[in-house]
């Protein structure tokens, strides 16, 4: 049987986000979704894909004549102008740039190199509870490299996560999910119209898959957590989160609830790859803000059995 | 008159000293702003008592001289007291002088005097009155008399600008920084105080035989060991009587009373035992810069302050006559004090070294006799009272093992999340393993003993593995460039025209053969090899001579007494009174810069075949004007720091090819060289003087620095970088091993 591969968009290691201690974070590419907030364009396409970084590129012009489609073009004095839908992704530009502007998002892995390059920083992992998470776009979508991925790593002693938006068929996130020590699952908005035109997707499934991981998954020694990116004005109102909280109240387990500030940061990784952020200018909201202090508030009461923390760092006091 | 900037005001605020006052109490913070409120400054009581002393005794043998000389100095050392202290005595008559050793600098001074109020680094403040007497008086003296001018009576004009202004095979720091680097034997000389060691003294002066040839020089020795002690014990009594001044002038009751004590206290140390913590402290404190005066180099240490202070801490607990909150504000004192010990060097020196710095030490944590944790609520102390002093003085460093407790880890990791460069972790495995070899040779053994490494080894200087009372030597000194050496490989041993060197467009090592013949990497690998050894080959040469000279001229009769065992064999700790003798070492700067330029090469020239290394050398030799599209390949080429074998397997074969040559080379007083990279921020002053690498960098720009990925190449995280960084192999750098990592803040912090 051939083995199946993934395609990554980027592999952070040393991030303290995403799940205990120091964590090696890999970024499958391709999403169902399209979240309007989504902080992490460049996985949203399947596919690699040029990305230009023009704080990086200083005009010089070298990348015109490699490129066989004529995508870029340059106004002496100016950034060079790329015509991305022109692109066809075929990496020659790339060393051209003396600059390092350009890079091919997207680079394909086995799940076993995948295995040892979380492997590579197993020694920081131990202190703190440390492993690898999966993230994206969304590893669902490559469920079978995403297995055999947490599959080796969890049978290899790496605490291992997976951060995704359940949009997919449960034998497909139970694939996956049925090796991790934690799933975070974010949920966006309990009505399925709302939740419709805010990512592109109904909720039905993601509702579903939620409470049977939260049966299934404790029988095997895992854990989920509820993540709710709270966007103004589309999901932070008080009945929506309370809605959710008390979806989360019914929840087998008590799944934790982790509320998410919103901001901007993905704003201008959009531009790099020839797209807009298709939010509007909103301000980033701290941690500490009193009107999320007020959520919190009103999950606990909704959901007493359910820890309710801000940001999504709480569990590394685990 | 330009408008001052914000960072220019804030430097004027420290410069008044009121932004300054921190501390955990007043006193503390009163001290503190104090020290901040006085500019760095000459001193020339010591100058003028060498001068005295050599003046009066011409024709006497060199040793007793220099005795002589170094009594002296205590005799005539300030008494100053000021408000508010509780520890007694300073190095010199302002606060933050230099009490500089005349006879290593005069030969520069002489010409750079005008320079030293406004240098751009490291100025220093002067009276008009010293000023005059320096020019006029005693550097006339000393100016064709110091050790480097001496040197240069051994070797040709050529070699000694090569080894001073050459910027490869760098030995010019090493005559200017001598009696340095030094753990005294604390225990000891707390517990006894320095009366024990005069009346050993006395008793070996009395017991030798004048029939017995070797006594002619001991007893030279023990006269001049004798009247050093002599001037110790009235520098107590001198200090004592301005305590007793003062406070027969003062009104405040609660002050009269501390001044009244602190009479008491200078009466019974340093010279004798001290009888509480507090007059630990103070032979701490007065020991430390009595040692500051009398050599001239960094890093009088305090080693293992944590361990020998204990039973002192202890039983003034258990008495009742102490608390925590005290000893802390004791221990602050003492670093806002050794603070004001600055470095005077040279211009040249200065440039490579600069910020006034001394590198005191203070060591806690590490493992005891038997092999167990040691830490005790000392440690712990020792760590909070840096976060309240934020002095840059001493080094607090924590010796880390498998058994440090969590609860010591997270105090440490507090105070480094403060972004002041404390503390430095030590990793004791390493630091032991250090020790074992310590100037042993290439796969050999240092005369250290199991219990003498455990109880008394601790880092001192920049890293450099040490231990107290038990060894001497001067551990920085041969500064190898490596990335230039790599960078002699290409061009066949001449400096690129486009740089700030002496030798720009000439040869400055050898030549290693033209780079067009070079049909492989492995041949142009030998030459890279045969570069670094050249250099190093050359540095030793050097240092003998230097070695040889500070034997004969350069001897330190306070470092003798509080070595163990230098009285009974009557010998100088210059001359190899110590139990085991080191340095100096050969220090390797710009690592990481060199790691990359042949990593680029054998990538680029001979896999990529994308050039020549003709091509190379040209680039390097017009600073990449004209071969911007090779210098982009380069720079593309893998990088060390990025846990890549493709550039750690070269950096892993160099770094034992680097510790290889030095460790077989022996030394003056007939141990080993050792090798180390502890270069703090030499890179700078080094990349000034090289000219473009084959990794990319352009001429004059920093080198790498001590043994970290080169500035912005380390790409994929710490935990990457540290994985690279573990292929070298530590212990191999008997002189201790440096590695400086940034991490963001926001990692050491509680997540709120």
């Amino acid at each position: 049987m051939e083995e199946k591969t993934a395609v990554l968009f980027d592999i952070g290691r040393f991030r303290s986000t995403d799940g205990p201690g120091i964590r090696t974070i890999l970024f499958f590419k391709g999403c169902p979704l399209r979240c309007q907030w989504c902080s992490n364009p460049f996985g949203l396409a399947g596919a690699p894909q040029l990305a230009v970084n023009p704080a990086k590129c200083t005009g010089c012009g070298k990348c015109v004549p490699v490129c066989p489609e004529k995508a870029n073009s340059l106004v002496p004095g100016e950034k060079i102008t790329v015509d991305f839908a022109a692109c066809e992704t075929c990496g020659k530009c790339v060393p051209a740039c003396p600059g390092g502007a350009r890079t091919i998002s997207g680079q394909t892995y086995t799940p076993y190199e995948l295995y040892r390059e979380a492997a590579k920083d197993a020694a920081f992992y131990r202190k703190g509870g440390g492993g690898v998470t999966l993230s994206g776009g969304e590893a669902l979508v490559q469920w079978e490299a995403a297995a055999e991925t947490l599959r080796l790593c969890r049978s290899n002693y790496i605490n291992t996560c997976l951060e995704t938006s359940a949009f997919a068929p449960w034998e497909h996130l139970w694939a996956v999910a049925q090796f991790c020590n934690t799933v975070f699952v974010d949920l966006k908005h309990m009505d399925s119209q709302r939740h419709e035109e805010g990512t592109g997707v109904p909720n039905e499934q993601i509702l579903e898959n939620i409470q049977q991981l939260c049966r299934e998954l404790p029988k095997r020694g895992g854990k989920v957590i509820l993540r709710l990116p709270l966007i103004p004005g589309y999901n932070d109102g008080e009945a929506d989160v309370l809605a959710t909280a008390r979806f989360a109240a019914g929840l087998e387990g008590h799944p934790e609830i982790n509320l998410l500030p919103y901001h901007d940061l993905g704003r201008s990784k959009y531009e790099m790859i020839g797209q807009d952020y298709p939010m509007p200018e909103l301000e980033n909201r701290k941690n500490r803000d009193p009107y999320l202090l007020s959520l919190q508030v009103l999950c606990r009461q909704a959901a007493p059995e359910n820890r309710v923390s801000i940001g999504g760092d709480a569990i590394a006091l685990d | 008159m330009t408008t001052p900037t914000a960072g220019a005001a804030l430097g004027n605020e420290l410069r008044a000293g009121t932004v300054a006052k921190v501390g955990s109490t007043k006193r503390i913070q009163e001290l503190n702003g104090m020290l901040h409120s006085n500019r760095p400054n000459v001193d020339i009581t010591r100058a003028r008592a060498y001068t005295k002393v050599y003046r009066e005794t011409e024709g006497m043998p060199s040793l007793m001289r220099r005795y002589k000389a170094s009594a002296e100095v205590y005799r005539t050392l300030s008494d100053n007291v000021y408000d508010y202290e509780q520890l007694v005595g300073w190095p010199t008559k302002r606060i933050r002088g230099a009490n500089f050793a005349i006879e290593l600098h005069a030969h520069w001074l002489a010409e750079d005097l005008p320079n030293l109020r406004d240098r751009t680094y490291d100025p220093f403040e002067i009276t008009d009155e010293d000023y005059k007497e320096l020019e006029e008086d005693l550097l006339p003296y000393w100016k064709d008399k110091t050790m480097a001018v001496q040197w240069g009576h051994y070797v040709s004009k050529e070699e000694w600008n090569r080894g001073q202004f050459g910027g490869v095979s760098d030995v010019s720091n090493y005559l200017c920084a001598n009696g340095s680097h030094f753990i005294p034997a604390w225990t000891d000389v707390i517990q006894h105080g320095f009366v024990k060691y005069y009346e050993k003294a006395k008793d070996l002066l009395a017991a030798l035989d004048p029939n017995d040839p070797a006594s002619i020089d001991k007893r030279i020795f023990y006269t001049g060991i004798i009247e050093v002690l002599e001037a110790i014990r009235d520098w107590g009594e001198r200090l004592s009587a301005a305590c007793a001044r003062k406070a027969a002038e003062e009104k405040d009751p609660v002050r009269k009373k501390e001044l009244e004590d602190m009479a008491a206290m200078m009466k019974r140390v340093p010279w004798g035992p001290a009888t509480s913590f507090h007059d630990a402290c103070e032979t701490a404190w007065a020991v430390c810069f009595f040692l500051f005066v009398e050599g001239a180099g960094p890093s009088i240490t305090w080693g293992r302050f944590d361990q020998y202070m204990y039973p002192y801490y202890k039983a003034d607990i258990e008495k009742g006559i102490l608390t925590p909150e005290k000893a802390m504000e004791l221990i602050e004192e003492l670093y806002v004090r050794v603070t004001s010990n600055v470095w005077f060097q040279s211009t040249q020196m200065a440039y490579i070294f600069g910020g006034y710095y001394r590198y005191p030490h203070l060591d806690v944590g590490g493992l005891d006799e038997n092999g167990k944790d040691a830490s005790n609520e000392l440690s712990y102390l020792c760590l909070r009272a840096m976060r309240y002093a934020k002095t840059t003085s001493p080094a607090v460093s924590l010796m880390l093992h498998q058994k440090t407790p969590d609860s010591l880890l997270y105090e440490a990791c507090e105070l480094a999340a403060e972004g002041m460069g404390h503390p430095s972790f030590f990793n004791c495995e390493g630091l032991y393993s250090m020790l074992e070899h310590r100037a042993g040779g290439l796969d050999g053994y240092s005369n250290y003993t199991r219990k003498d490494i455990l109880k008394y080894g601790s880092p001192i200087g920049c890293v450099e593995p040490g231990a107290e009372g038990l060894q001497y030597g001067h551990t920085d000194s041969g500064i190898i460039n490596v990335a230039g050496a790599a960078l002699m490989a290409v061009t066949n041993g001449v400096m690129p025209v486009e740089s700030d060197n002496m030798f720009a467009g000439k040869l400055l090592t050898f030549e290693s053969g033209d780079p067009a013949s070079f049909q492989t990497f492995d041949e142009f690998y030998a030459a890279v090899k045969a570069q670094i050894k050249y250099a190093i080959d050359e540095a030793h040469a050097n240092l003998l001579i230097c070695e040889k000279l500070l034997a004969e001229q350069f001897n330190l009769p306070t470092f003798t007494v509080l070595l163990e065992g230098a009285l009974e064999k009557a010998k100088d700790a210059t001359a190899g009174g110590a139990k085991v003798n080191v340095g100096p070492t050969m220090n390797m700067c710009g690592f990481g810069t060199m790691v990359d330029s042949v990593a680029a090469i054998k990538k680029v020239v001979y896999e990529d075949k994308a050039a020549t290394l003709s091509e190379v050398r040209d680039a390097c030799m017009n600073n990449f004007k004209g071969y911007e599209d090779l210098r982009t390949k380069l720079q593309a080429a893998p990088k060390y720091g990025n846990d890549d074998d493709f550039a750690d397997e070269i950096a892993a074969d160099l770094w034992k090819w680097f510790a290889d040559c030095t460790m077989v080379l022996k030394m003056y007083r007939g141990h080993y060289c050792d090798a180390a990279v502890q270069m703090v921020q030499s890179n700078v002053g080094y990349g000034a003087m090289t000219g473009a690498t084959p990794n990319g960098r352009l001429a004059g720009m920093p080198l790498s620095d001590t043994m970290s990925a080169t500035q912005q190449a380390d790409t994929h995280g710490p935990t990457a970088a540290a994985r690279s960084y573990g292929k070298l192999d530590f212990p191999a750098y008997t002189n201790g091993t440096l590695l400086n990592m940034w991490i963001s803040q926001s990692e050491l912090m509680e997540k709120a």
